[in-house]
């Protein structure tokens, strides 16, 4: 049994650090960017942690509140949440979950159940084969866990409590068996143990400093002074108790929320919080191997007056893909173009993301030259990005409806993002054979019918000898053809359609309507242009 | 020793070699070395040519259709990885018949065909009589909504940087600047195909980043007069006279052409005030 301990140190700064708001970018500069603000978690008057530009000002985990906003009076100050801290240690527990099916979230020990350790276990034993040794994994999980943006110490050894306690205090070690392990623990400070932390004082004064030093001492001795618990994980982390661990279970949809630290009032600030909470769907889909296919995300605004509706005020945007995907990136880029144009009624408090439509399929080869399914990939992924940028109704396809009448007889349709071009010798999908050359033959079969045509057809001015369009009279060539059609619908037309010819050389479609007949309505009217 | 520059002997200037051989540099007195042998740049790398020759394309041109076209444009085709500019009067004196057979071909070979911006709407059933697959054409509006923070040829840019599209057909709007076609410009080289941009006549008064530019007229039924404005290549001083794919029928045409003939023997005079003025972007 080979298992790898996850410790993250600095979990609460940063999942603190997610919650802040980005400064907008056509603000003028009103301080540092986030990356490098000074941040500081404070607990009741104290300060617990300090990020290192908080450390350069001469910030230190003890002092008072007061103090350390005097030396930093820009210090950004705020509370360690478990809720918080928790969801994130899921995601990272998730993203593991990639490489073997055997991950822990460490619980808080039984003698100080508030304190969580912030530590993920992976029992990697079976999967070193597959990863080809114990390097290669440590570098591809660190690779897979770097997109999540939090520090980790990564330890391996042959318990898990041991790996645990050696995470707290080494950032990489390996030890490859249990006399290792043993090793390695007896130099651990005693007040790694969670009851070891409580008794302290008292194993201090009694020189009890390295858990070497405990096991010199009678173990009943030891029991009765301190209780079973100082037994039982001393045990436990050396290798003499069997330690079960249930294994953690991947929840069916994916449901993550993130409270605001500030309020955002444009859609660009909420890009930071949403590129979180992005990251823990992609690795929640990563430890599954699956594809999204649409997911929610929920803004929750404050409430502007005490006459709104009861209840949260929710903003929901659904966006749906047309290749499910596990870009995060992409995904990304998809919400920054959804978000920027969506009027926020009020300012936003907590943003939610929801997924539960996922497809299970073989990941996309990544391959050196362009290739027939990669270029459809890339198409789809331009149309998506138009669609998202333009609107749907922006983007369209084209059909032909058997209809006599012109301005009819083209239906227009979304087109979705899926293409599938046909190609030369396919099932003949839209390809005809190719019409026969001469006209007149053509014109047996099907009518000719000009390239462009009016929204609205245009209304000639008349004269003795015919219609003018632009001031010259036309030339009429060929004709009429007459539509008469349109009694089922209120669009009746009776039309004598002519091909003329403009001075100029350009070939136009006009009709004369038969309909309506009275004398004064202008009855010459231009549908087209041959383009 | 000449006291003065003047009094030195005029310095010999190299022969101007008809022939292409590189000139012997000679110094002022001193005689010319042995003449080195006949460089013909076109040899050396697609990029060169000599002022009188027509250029060359580094990837094989998309054939026209039109003989008499491939043989006056660089590369026997139309370019791909550049735009090509189009000029009209109006929309509707041909342009989409001269460019159908290069088009078809293009959704023949399986890739995707672009249009942006349609001057008019356009009918199904005659892009169907020409050839076109019209299910796999997509037609993008980028102007019929105003979104904040984007301008109208973003959507252009981002189909030619994508690289997957097989050919682009965009009509941009009037009096546009020359950076934003410069712009275009460098984004169509990573464009695998012809990207042709149809713009107003009134453009040809100004330089373009485009490589190629075309002035199309129409001239007589079915006919199509281009004058290629510029060209990598000799400017070509008279206009070529193509003969469309038809949409008259022969007697239709004889009609047209025996029409000429009373027009011009009593042209009539156009009525006054009769000036129309297209407004339409």
């Amino acid at each position: 049994m080979l298992w790898i301990a996850l410790h993250l140190p600095l979990l609460s700064l940063e999942t603190f650090a997610a919650t802040l708001v980005e400064p907008a970018p056509s603000e003028p500069e009103e301080g540092p960017p986030a990356a490098s603000r000074a941040l500081a978690l404070a607990d009741a008057h104290c300060i617990v942690s300090a990020n290192s530009a908080a450390r350069a000002l001469g910030i230190k985990p003890g002092i008072k509140r007061a103090t350390a906003l005097a030396l930093a009076p820009q210090l950004t100050l705020g509370q360690a949440a478990p809720a918080r801290d928790a969801q994130a240690l899921i995601a990272v527990a998730h993203a593991a979950l990639a490489f073997t099916p055997h991950v822990v979230i460490e619980p808080p020990s039984a003698a100080q159940p508030g304190a969580s350790p912030h530590t993920v276990l992976l029992e990697v034993q079976a999967s070193l084969r597959y990863f080809g040794g114990l390097a290669a994994l440590r570098r591809r999980l660190r690779a897979a866990l770097a997109p999540l943006g939090h520090r980790l110490n990564m330890v391996s050894a042959a318990t898990p409590l041991g790996a645990a306690l050696l995470a707290r205090e080494h950032r990489e070690l390996d030890c490859v068996d249990l006399a290792a392990t043993r090793r390695a623990l007896s130099a651990m400070p005693v007040w790694l143990l969670g009851p070891g932390r409580a008794h302290w004082e008292a194993l201090q004064g009694m020189g009890l400093r390295t858990l070497a030093d405990l096991k010199t001492v009678p173990r009943d001795g030891l029991a009765r002074r301190f209780g079973e618990l100082v037994l039982s994980e001393f045990d436990r982390a050396l290798g003499q108790r069997p330690d079960p661990r249930e294994p953690l279970s991947l929840p069916p949809a994916f449901a993550s929320r993130l409270e605001l630290f500030a309020r955002a009032d444009t859609g660009a600030q909420l890009l930071h919080g949403a590129a979180v909470l992005l990251e823990r769907l992609v690795a929640w889909l990563s430890a599954q191997h699956a594809f999204v296919r649409r997911f929610r995300l929920v803004m929750e605004h404050e409430k502007r007056s005490r006459r709104d509706a009861p209840g949260p005020s929710l903003t929901t945007l659904e966006i749906a893909l047309a290749e499910p995907s596990r870009d995060s990136a992409h995904l990304l880029m998809l919400l920054r173009e959804r978000l920027a144009p969506l009027q926020l009624p009020a300012p936003t408090l907590e943003l939610a993301l929801q997924a539960d439509d996922i497809a299970k399929r073989a990941p996309p080869n990544a391959e050196l030259f362009p290739t027939p399914a990669s270029e459809l990939e890339g198409l789809t992924r331009l149309i998506e990005r138009l669609q998202a940028r333009l609107g749907g109704a922006q983007v369209l396809r084209m059909a032909q409806v058997p209809e006599h009448r012109p301005e009819l007889a083209t239906a227009w349709r979304e087109a979705d993002a899926q293409m599938r071009p046909s190609r030369a010798g396919s099932a003949g999908a839209g390809f005809r054979a190719a019409s026969p050359r001469d006209p007149d033959e053509r014109r047996l079969s099907q009518p000719v019918r000009p390239v462009w045509l009016m929204q609205q057809p245009e209304p000639l001015t008349e004269r003795a000898e015919g219609p003018l369009l632009d001031g010259q009279p036309l030339q009429f060539l060929s004709g009429p053809e007459r539509i008469e059609t349109g009694w089922w619908d209120a669009a009746l037309v009776e039309r004598d359609y002519y091909i003329a010819q403009q001075p100029g050389g350009a070939l136009v479609w006009v009709y004369r309507a038969r309909l309506p007949v009275a004398a004064q309505a202008p009855c010459w009217f231009l549908q087209g242009r041959f383009g | 020793m000449p006291a003065t520059v003047a009094d030195l002997p005029p310095p010999r200037l190299p022969a101007v070699a008809s022939s292409g051989a590189v000139p012997a540099v000679a110094s002022s007195g001193a005689p010319a070395p042995h003449r080195t042998p006949i460089i013909r740049p076109e040899t050396l790398h697609p990029a060169l040519w000599f002022g009188h020759q027509l250029g060359r394309h580094a990837d094989a041109a998309l054939p026209s259709g039109f003989a008499a076209l491939d043989a006056q444009l660089p590369g026997r085709g139309w370019p791909r990885r550049a735009l090509t500019e189009l000029l009209l009067p109006q929309p509707g004196v041909g342009e989409i018949r001269l460019l159908s057979a290069s088009l078809v071909a293009t959704q023949r070979a399986g890739r995707l065909v672009m249009l942006f911006d349609p001057p008019m709407a356009l009918s199904a059933a005659a892009l169907a009589q020409l050839g076109f697959d019209v299910e796999q054409l997509l037609v993008i509006h980028t102007r019929s909504r105003l979104i904040a923070g984007t301008d109208s040829l973003w959507a252009l840019e981002q189909a030619l940087k994508s690289g997957h599209v097989g050919a682009v057909l965009a009509w941009l709007p009037p009096r546009l600047r020359a950076e934003r076609l410069r712009r275009l410009q460098l984004a169509a080289h990573a464009h695998d195909g012809p990207a042709f941009v149809l713009r107003e006549m009134s453009a040809a008064q100004r330089p373009t980043a485009a490589p190629l530019r075309l002035a199309l007229r129409a001239s007589g039924a079915d006919g199509l007069a281009v004058r290629v404005l510029k060209r990598r290549g000799p400017p070509l001083e008279t206009p070529l006279q193509l003969a469309l794919p038809p949409v008259l029928g022969e007697t239709a045409r004889q009609r047209a052409s025996e029409g000429l003939a009373p027009a011009d023997a009593a042209p009539r005079a156009p009525l006054p005030a009769a000036t129309f003025v297209n407004l339409a972007p």
